[in-house]
């Protein structure tokens, strides 16, 4: 089983970590101190198994879950020191969830039940946010959370997901291009990009039934012939 | 030629008689209240008919006093009407005189029409008079003696005038000016002008009386002030009841509650002592019924219920209201049975009563506030942020795995932090002691966010003694925590420090974060209430105050004032 801790706090982690492990089938394949680190490290090391804090910097552990993929979804156990609201929903929905301090023989039932239980969690349960306030990026050295209404538009390149912000700057994303779809109201221009419609400066039509649009920051975006008829339609000027 | 002259001076000195009687009448008048809308230059209907029926009284009086001559009457008509049209106007003014002419008409003689007609005339006189004055924006100076008097000279001469035009035979009209025009000029001219100084006597004196009763009113309430607010007790009640006597002058002045004697100051405190019960039936009236009682020791007697030969012979009994309107006590006013209560303190006395419930009121208001914030405290202590203490004991499991040591400092601090808590649940500390709880706190958050957190506290300890309320600092340092450097991604710091602002103590506590936002209610209860106390207990110019810098930092400062000893007493 391999395993991915997610906390802010580090004597927290060692701590779960130490517990888990003295079990002889769990490897820790990561620790990350908050849920941004979280979602790269799940992308990255594609964990079976995380415990996951919630109470995080700015994006907490359930705000997290709908920033993921669903369908790299690893299991989730949550992890908190006191979180009524939370714990309500744990015991409503059988989740797994372990309380701080850990007593071990708990995780031992905890980890008894994931060896046995493969079965996809309905996460939905939980009701994570259904729309993104705000996309976690990697600029050079930092990490910034651009809000979803400062994005100009997305744009999937073989190197990964980018996000272009008010400044014009390409920021890479963990956040697949699905996620941002669905979880945002970005528009599908073309395959490869997602347009934010309240930045759109222009439309220019060229030959061939294609276009470009050019955003308020001069940027400009290819529009491809399937999907311009429903870029004018959502315009209101089809 | 020489009878002449002693005839016209006789005349004079006559007629001179005739105006004191007639001022005499004027004076005893102005005493009553019927003056009062006199005393103002008038321009209301109800005044203008006050002032018509008072002049034509006295234009009337007037002709009854003259003195017959030759068939005619030598008079101080004159003074009712000019002044009747100085004060009410042309309309009054005609009309007195019209009023005085015809009642002159009717006594005959061959002058008869003459004076009517001059009369009206005067009248109108006086009544232009008013109107270039009032037209003009000089009504101040309608009521001056001098100029009155200027008027009703030029009034005299126009009658003269006009019964040489009139009278006939022409003969005894001109002998019968050459004798009267100067006894009348004089008289009437002199009258008038003595008659508005009555006038301004009386304004003079009505207005002092105000004024007086104003500005014993305004000091009994500036001295007064707060006093009762602080506890309806008795050594508050004395010091209000020392102000009332001191400002009113009266002979004793007492403040009950509804059983006994809270206060007593002023003659006869040998026997009427605080903390004996109210034996008096008067007051005990007033208390039951909800009702001021009066009792002058005159038409109602008023004799002391504790000694035979106390030396009070009145007294004034008024209640104090509270709350829904229930009587909580009594304020009694006393005089001498050698003196008279004036009306002035009688009317303060009530106003007095008023004023001291409503402080009463607002005290009982301020103590159930102050209840309700105390117990809220209580409550946050009871309290203790769960997350804070799970979270806490989680950091020490693992800190013992690695260092027991360590470990056995953090149970150290969590339990002083406990400890803390518990037993300072109301009233002051210093601000060392301060200090100490919230370093305490913050051991256990060094802990936890070992590689994310740092801390500077600088206060100097000059200032460590320096009193506020207790658990003031520790709720805002833990949402500096929990709301600002926990909600970083990167190194939070968190410095805390006092220092002077004047004589107030500053208190800042400021974060590296900048994510202040005013949550309504929830979470920022703990820093809502540290505001509201300080605010109840100090003033409204004192508390909570926030600087945020987005995203860059935000200062929460507490101003305190360093009066340490306030903070000590309460």
């Amino acid at each position: 089983m391999r395993v991915l801790i997610v906390d802010d706090e580090q004597l927290a982690r060692d701590e779960l970590r130490s517990l888990l492990e003295e079990a002889p089938d769990v490897e820790v394949v990561g620790e990350c101190s908050n849920a941004i680190e979280g979602i790269a490290a799940i992308n990255r090391l594609t964990p079976d198994v995380v415990f996951l804090d919630i109470q995080m910097p700015r994006v907490s552990g359930i705000e997290m879950l709908g920033m993921l993929d669903p369908v790299r979804m690893p299991r989730i156990v949550f992890v908190t020191a006191f979180d009524e609201y939370a714990l309500k929903a744990f015991e409503a929905h059988a989740f797994d969830y372990l309380l701080k301090p850990t007593d071990p023989a708990r995780l031992e039932r905890t980890l008894q039940h994931l060896r046995h239980d493969q079965a996809p969690q309905n996460l939905a349960a939980l009701n994570p946010p259904s729309r993104l306030r705000q996309i976690p990026c990697w600029g050079r050295n930092r990490i910034t959370l651009l809000k979803v209404e400062e994005v100009q538009y997305i744009a999937s390149t073989p190197a990964g997901i980018y996000v272009i912000g008010p400044d014009g700057q390409e920021r890479f994303t963990e956040l697949s291009l699905r996620t941002l779809e669905e979880k945002t109201d970005f528009f599908r221009c073309h395959r490869q990009y997602l347009v934010n419609l309240d930045h759109i400066k222009e439309i220019a039509l060229i030959e061939g039934g294609m276009a470009e649009i050019i955003t308020d920051g001069d940027k400009v975006i290819p529009v491809s012939r399937r999907y311009l008829g429903p870029l004018k339609e959502r315009l209101g000027a089809g | 030629m020489d009878t002449a002259f002693w005839e016209t001076t006789g005349l004079v000195v006559a007629l001179v008689q005739q105006m004191c009687v007639y001022l005499v009448v004027a004076y005893l008048l102005s005493k009553t209240p019927l003056f009062i809308p006199l005393t103002h230059a008038t321009i209301r209907l109800p005044h203008k008919l006050m002032c018509y029926v008072v002049f034509s009284m006295f234009c009337i009086m007037g002709t009854y006093f003259g003195l017959r001559i030759e068939e005619a009457i030598a008079n101080t008509r004159a003074i009712g009407a000019v002044l009747g049209g100085i004060l009410g106007g042309p309309v009054v003014g005609l009309a007195v005189g019209l009023t005085g002419g015809l009642h002159r008409y009717s006594m005959g003689g061959f002058t008869d029409l003459a004076c009517a007609v001059s009369t009206t005339a005067e009248g109108l006189i006086g009544g232009m008079v008013h109107l270039y004055l009032v037209r003009n924006g000089r009504i101040d100076q309608l009521l001056h003696p001098f100029r009155v008097g200027l008027v009703t000279l030029f009034a005299e001469i126009v009658q003269m005038g006009i019964i040489l035009l009139l009278a006939r035979p022409f003969g005894s009209a001109l002998h019968l000016v050459e004798n009267i025009a100067l006894p009348m000029i004089v008289a009437n001219s002199v009258g008038a002008a003595m008659f508005i100084r009555i006038l301004l006597d009386r304004r003079t004196m009505i207005e002092t009386h105000s004024t007086v009763f104003s500005t014993k009113a305004l000091k009994i309430a500036a001295r007064s002030e707060g006093i009762l607010r602080s506890g309806f007790n008795r050594e508050n009640s004395m010091r209000v009841a020392r102000i009332i006597y001191e400002e009113t002058g009266v002979g004793a002045v007492a403040i009950t509650d509804r059983d006994m004697l809270m206060a007593f100051i002023g003659m006869g405190d040998d026997h009427h002592l605080p903390g004996m019960p109210i034996t008096s039936r008067q007051t005990q009236q007033a208390i039951a019924n909800n009702q001021v009682i009066y009792a002058d020791g005159n038409e109602v007697a008023y004799q002391c219920s504790i000694k035979r030969d106390c030396p009070l012979g009145a007294s004034l009994v008024i209640p104090l209201v509270g709350e829904d309107e229930k009587v909580i006590g009594a304020v009694k006013l006393y005089e001498p049975k050698t003196k008279l209560f004036s009306t002035i303190n009688r009317a303060l006395g009530e106003g007095i009563a008023r004023l001291l419930s409503q402080q009463i009121l607002a005290g009982s208001y301020e103590q159930q506030k102050q209840l309700l914030a105390q117990s809220e405290i209580k409550l946050l202590h009871a309290q203790v942020n769960p997350h804070f203490l799970f979270n806490a004991l989680n950091t020490i499991s693992a800190v013992i795995r690695r260092d027991p040591e360590r470990a056995r400092h953090l149970v150290q601090s969590l339990s002083t932090f406990f400890r803390k808590n518990l037993k300072r649940a109301s009233g002051v500390a210093t601000l060392g002691d301060e200090i100490e709880h919230v370093s305490a706190y913050l051991q256990i958050e060094l802990a936890r966010f070992a590689d994310r957190l740092s801390v500077d506290i600088s206060v100097p300890d000059t200032l460590k003694e320096v009193t506020l309320p207790a658990f003031s600092l520790q709720p805002i340092v833990e949402n500096a925590i929990k709301h600002g450097t926990s909600q970083l991604l990167g190194q939070g710091h968190i410095s805390i420090s006092a220092a002077t602002d004047g004589a107030d103590l500053l208190l800042l506590v400021e974060d590296n974060a900048g994510l202040f936002e005013r949550r309504p209610g929830g979470d920022g209860l703990g820093m809502n209430l540290v505001d509201r106390r300080i605010k109840n207990r100090y003033g409204d110019q004192y508390g909570v105050e926030v600087t945020c810098l987005r995203d860059c930092f935000t200062r929460i400062g507490l101003r305190i004032p360093m009066e340490t000893e306030l903070a000590c007493a309460s």
